[in-house]
């Protein structure tokens, strides 16, 4: 698993020096596959812009790495914590939505999720007893529709 | 050395399975800079992406690399050699 991921650290660090910006790569292994975070207080010029230039340094990673990860694994970019705060933000949202779907019997839903959102969605709904989910929308826009079990 | 072509370089290498055809290309024109990508030929696509993603993605990630220098940049993509 690890050698999966060592091509992947070496390429952020000589993008980040290519950049010049000093930073050092924390690997964090989880079940989903490696984490990468981009720590050092440069690094946060690719948290700008609604995290855009994280999207596209994910993108790339996706493109030249992804296939030689094992299974379902995937790799996560992050710098600073930024997207782990935002995961952690909607994972919070959803659990409030699901409760208040229990509450008042209404359907419930939150904005236009990309898929690796809306995976996040359903897995914090999962936990909350009561509450499912439905992913619903035509190709150009999807969300998560939450309600309380029947 | 330049920030934004060598962000472009170390990118399109990886992206690439000729890391060793890309050259990059970089000048000033108005207060903008150019970069210029070649990549070896039959591998625009890997650099260009499905409906041009990864294109957008290196286009994002050599303005963030123009932005420190407090400069715009238009990433033009070509194959073959300069």
């Amino acid at each position: 698993m690890a050698d999966a991921t060592e091509p992947i650290v070496e390429f952020l660090n000589r993008f980040t020096r290519a950049l010049g910006v000093n930073s050092a790569v924390d690997v964090e292994q989880t079940p989903d596959g490696p984490r990468l975070n981009l720590s050092g207080g440069e690094a946060e010029i690719l948290a700008r812009h609604r995290g855009e230039p994280l999207k596209a340094l994910q993108h790339v990673v996706d493109m030249a790495y992804g296939r030689a990860l094992p299974d379902e694994q995937r790799v996560f970019v992050d710098a600073l914590e930024y997207r782990k705060g935002k995961d952690v933000e909607l994972r919070q949202m959803a659990k409030l939505l699901a409760d208040k779907a229990k509450q008042t019997g209404l359907e419930q839903q939150l904005g236009p999720l990309n898929p690796y959102e809306r995976r996040i969605v359903h897995l914090a709904v999962a936990e909350v007893p009561g509450a499912t989910t439905e992913s619903i929308g035509d190709a150009f826009s999807k969300t998560v529709l939450i309600s309380a079990r029947k | 050395m330049s920030a934004v072509r060598d962000v472009v370089e170390v990118l399109a290498r990886a992206l690439t399975d000729q890391p060793d055809q890309v050259q990059v290309r970089e000048s000033q024109h108005k207060g903008t800079t150019l970069v210029e990508l070649y990549v070896a030929p039959g591998e625009l696509g890997k650099v260009i992406g499905k409906q041009g993603r990864t294109a957008a993605a290196l286009r994002t990630l050599a303005s963030t690399a123009g932005e420190k220098e407090g400069k715009p940049v238009t990433l033009e993509i070509r194959d073959g050699k300069p």
